[in-house]
């Protein structure tokens, strides 16, 4: 069964006004274990997508199912407990909480679940270790480069055991070694532990690096190739 | 919770600058506000034990209709058995029986009304500390015949020096006119204008001479060890003896009552406005920060914090912003009403004679109960949370889906 399912989703912003179809008729599925980027021009419709699967926005017309739930239609205040337990979020920016160190932003969503401490500990020295960022636990963001802030916000991601990660233009912001270097992390967590990631991108290198590619154009799914997994 | 309590502390140090002019105004705030709230309850009990001790004392009695009639008649009976009762009670200090009578003065120049008291010197010197009012010649003479004690307004109205005659005209016990001679002993000054201009005391053994040849008493003041105690002796009192009417100064006293009543509630008053103003600059704090954490509350909301924990984390950024600013102006006020208990706080230069004319004296010792602190501190907390649920609601609106967006 797929984890992702999207019916006939489209999104129309202003429709009173000027409408703006940002998305049209999108029918997508997506499997556990995905490696796949949405590309596209600018206003194609990404970052729409992306917030339609991930709850936080609420479509025009058709729905959303993850693992069988539909999603759409939600209430509130359960779709935010929701997204706390089924979804990891990375975004552009403005992803970590700024008076918090590293570890704290990681051990943050745990608490938010009401994990225990011994497992919060655990895995918050695990992923950041994972994320290559051991010696920066106790450093505010601020104190942190580009590339390490959207590392600890991929082992936030990580940390609340969701079903799949939604990360909108996750490099946008990164020099070319820290975007390949965020994608390494990204792609090792793939195949190590079977993570899914659905990312979006404008950067053809990191485009290459998706197994998966979806073309948007317009707010219309353009094309859906997928490249033999590597041996 | 302790998370939140972290999030909150945290963020409000974001920008020093700004919760620090916030925390320094409430520092201020609370500072004068507490400054002029225990100003007034030193004013109020300055007032109240100057009023006890000075003539009022704990408990009075009285014949039953006394109070209302005045008529010389109204005498208290059995005097001796109520005088042995007094003696005998534990809880009472001392006692003085009073006689009195209102009439006129004259002198030479010119006549005026009076309230005349007729005392025994020595027991009314226990009782109170009205002799302290003396400023010139001598209390109630025992080497003048029939001395009189009067204060300094009438001295001057009535143009009379000490060992000078004044005529006293008063009803006797059957309601007839009776006069007599008296010669100035000394003079008091209470501060109180009309109390200074109408009041004078004899003794109580010459007025009886004269309105009934025997001594009578209308009044009898008693303190006792413990003002608290007045409720129960008068209560005991009035159980004892039928043709009597005992009360305590609270009673007695429509100014006390008013006084005591004040004293409990003004403080707050004087808060909520204080605290009124500081909301405004609280509202302003915390909608900036809330209004520059608009991309940071999408994201919390993005990714799974509930709107309660939203909601409960501004409140306790602003609960605790306040707090601290209020901490620092208690403790700071603290101080001060400290240093001014123990040395007095004299307000003569700015408010001059004033105050005596009401009836206060200028050199006040302020305090601050701990019950009014606690009530401060609720209303800080309140404030705090009023104030903030405007911008906290207007976080809550946000929607995640459109604020994370670049
Ligand atoms: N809140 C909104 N109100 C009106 N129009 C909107 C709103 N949000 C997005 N749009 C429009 O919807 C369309 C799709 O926007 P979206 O952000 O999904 O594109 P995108 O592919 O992510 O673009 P980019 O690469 O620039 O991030 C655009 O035309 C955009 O202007
Ligand atoms: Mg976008």
């Amino acid at each position: 069964m797929p984890i992702i399912t999207t019916h006939n989703l489209s999104k129309v912003y202003n429709p009173d006004t000027v409408p703006v179809h940002a998305l049209r008729d999108v029918n997508l599925e997506f499997e556990e274990g995905e490696f796949t980027t949405v590309r596209g021009p600018s206003g194609s419709g990404k970052t729409t997508l992306l917030n339609m699967i991930g709850g936080l926005d609420i479509p025009t017309e058709g729905h959303v199912e993850i693992a069988g739930t539909r999603i759409t239609g939600m209430k509130e205040s359960k779709l935010i407990e929701f997204r706390l337990n089924n979804i990891g979020f990375v975004f552009q920016a403005y992803n970590l909480i700024p008076v918090f160190t590293a570890y704290e932003n990681v051990t943050f969503i745990m608490l938010l679940q009401k994990r225990s401490k011994q497992e919060m500990k655990e895995r918050a020295h695990e992923l950041l270790s994972a994320m290559g960022l051991k010696d920066k636990l106790d450093s505010r963001p601020k104190e942190l480069s580009g590339g390490e802030q959207q590392r600890v916000a991929v082992a936030r991601a990580l940390a609340s055991r969701p079903k799949f990660i939604l990360a909108d233009e996750p490099t946008a912001n990164l020099d070319t070694d820290s975007a390949m270097n965020l994608l390494d992390m990204m792609e090792k967590m793939n195949r190590e532990e079977n993570v899914t990631f659905i990312f979006s991108t404008h950067d053809q290198r990191v485009i290459d690096r998706a197994r998966r590619v979806i073309t948007m154009v317009d707010g219309a799914i353009d094309k859906d190739e997928r490249k033999s997994p590597p041996s | 919770m302790k998370m939140l309590l972290s999030i909150a502390w945290r963020n409000i140090w974001r920008h020093p600058g700004r919760s620090g002019v916030l925390i320094g105004s409430i520092v201020a705030g609370l500072w004068a506000g507490i400054m002029v709230s225990s100003w007034g309850n030193g004013l109020i009990d300055q007032r109240m034990n100057n009023v006890i001790n000075e003539e009022l004392t704990h408990a009075q009695i009285h014949h039953p209709e006394f109070l209302t009639e005045r008529e010389p008649r109204m005498f208290i009976e059995p005097f001796d058995e109520i005088t042995s009762f007094l003696e005998s009670d534990s809880r009472v200090k001392s006692f003085s029986p009073r006689t009195l009578l209102d009439g006129m003065v004259q002198s030479s120049a010119t006549t005026s009304g009076a309230r005349i008291i007729g005392i025994d010197k020595n027991r009314e010197r226990e009782t109170t500390i009205f002799h302290q009012n003396l400023v010139q010649g001598e209390y109630l003479s025992d080497d003048v015949r029939h001395p009189v004690f009067i204060g300094e307004k009438l001295q001057n109205k009535l143009n009379v020096e000490i060992g000078e005659r004044i005529v006293l005209t008063f009803q006797n016990l059957e309601n007839e006119i009776t006069s007599g001679a008296f010669i100035v002993s000394g003079i008091f000054r209470t501060g109180q204008t009309i109390y200074d201009e109408q009041t004078v005391y004899v003794k109580n053994e010459d007025l009886g001479e004269l309105i009934a040849d025997q001594p009578v008493y209308h009044e009898i003041a008693m303190m006792l060890h413990d003002s608290e105690l007045s409720d129960q002796i008068v209560s005991d009192l009035n159980r004892e003896f039928n043709n009597i009417s005992a009360e305590t100064w609270l009673e007695l006293s429509p100014e006390m009552r008013y006084m005591t009543q004040f004293s409990g509630t003004y403080m707050v008053y004087i808060m909520i406005v204080i605290l009124f103003a500081l909301a405004f600059g609280i509202l302003n704090t915390m909608t900036m920060a809330i209004f520059e954490r608009t991309k940071e509350l999408g994201m919390l909301m993005a990714i799974g914090m509930n709107k309660v924990r939203i909601f409960v984390m501004i409140m306790l950024e602003s609960v605790m912003l306040t707090l601290t600013g209020a901490a620092f102006g208690m403790f700071v006020g603290y101080l001060t009403v400290n240093y001014f208990n123990k040395n007095g706080l004299d307000l003569t230069a700015v408010g001059g004679d004033s105050f005596e004319i009401w009836g206060y004296g200028a050199l006040v010792y302020p305090y601050v109960t701990p019950q009014e602190y606690f009530y401060v501190t609720l209303l800080v907390i309140a404030t705090a949370m009023l104030a903030a649920v405007y911008p906290a609601l207007k976080a809550l609106k946000l929607v995640p889906g459109e604020v994370v967006r670049d």
